[in-house]
């Protein structure tokens, strides 16, 4: 169905593990990653959002802020995050949470980044794991899987028939 | 990053996030089945297995009607729908992403390839 390399997968009940591989070094794909500039050209914002603030600093402690507009409300939505571990080229581990101009907090999760190379070819793996206590994240991560392929097929074609 | 709040498409996930009420679902999809033919071959009480169904039918994933002595359950597929699109979004939406990597970076190495002259 997809032909694209991306890889999603949920291995646990809270957590979604994507893995994709890029035609690049380790060492660019790290830069890529975590380089404000270079965050601006690939993190594509949610539609009918455009990126106004984006601060990252890959140190253990370091501050992770992304912050999004629209035609109504600047900011629309904020992300916090902080760099709880860092290999650098290898590792990195942070915090994620998106907070609303209300103060709402509507989705909180620890993302790990791990990068492996193997002939100028890096494979990229994301594993987001959602807090505990939202319910409805890790109900999303662990239903979108497993629920998913399960039913899939079958569902499928009752959908269309009874649609 | 998840982007739909709608707490009906949480609640279908949230249905889906368990073995028996997928096993559940399986079983409707080949036909309406009334509560003890739903809680046999899942080896479980009638009350356990009602209390899953009630978790379906809040998610709008399963009907429910009693004839006679009978509760007869059907699958209301069409929430899935929604929650297939959703992922189906999620996938498309990091996608967009890694496409848009995979141009920097061709970027980036040709520019190590070719340094800038000052």
């Amino acid at each position: 169905m997809h032909h694209s390399g991306l890889q999603l997968s949920t291995p646990s009940d809270s957590t979604i593990v994507l893995t994709r591989t890029f035609n690049a070094p380790r060492r660019l794909v790290w830069e890529a990653t975590f380089t404000p500039d270079k965050m601006r050209r690939w993190m594509e914002p949610p539609p009918g959002l455009t990126m106004t603030v984006c601060e990252c600093d890959p140190r253990v402690g370091g501050a992770l802020t992304v912050q999004w507009k629209t035609d109504e409300a600047d900011p629309a939505m904020t992300l916090h995050g902080v760099f709880t571990e860092v290999v650098e080229r290898e590792r990195a581990v942070h915090t994620e949470t998106m907070v609303l101009p209300t103060g709402e907090t509507i989705g909180k999760l620890v993302e790990t980044h791990e990068f492996a190379e193997k002939d100028n070819v890096t494979t990229m793996r994301i594993t987001q794991t959602y807090d505990a206590k939202e319910a409805r994240d890790g109900a999303i991560a662990s239903g979108m899987d497993e629920g998913m392929e399960a039913c899939y097929e079958r569902l499928e074609a009752l959908i269309t028939d009874r649609a | 990053m998840v982007l739909d709040r709608s707490p009906k498409l949480d609640r279908v996930f949230h249905a889906l996030a368990h073995p028996a009420r997928r096993a559940i679902i399986r079983q409707l999809s080949g036909g309406e089945r009334n509560l003890s033919e739903l809680a046999s071959p899942l080896r479980m009480t009638f009350p356990a297995a009602t209390k899953h169904v009630r978790v379906l039918e809040r998610a709008m994933l399963v009907r429910r009607r009693i004839v006679g002595r009978e509760h007869v359950c059907r699958l209301s597929a069409e929430p899935l729908k929604d929650a297939m699109l959703w992922t189906e979004e999620f996938h498309q939406h990091w996608e967009a992403r890694f496409d848009a990597l995979d141009t920097l970076l061709d970027e980036m190495k040709s520019e190590e390839v070719r340094p800038r002259r000052r």
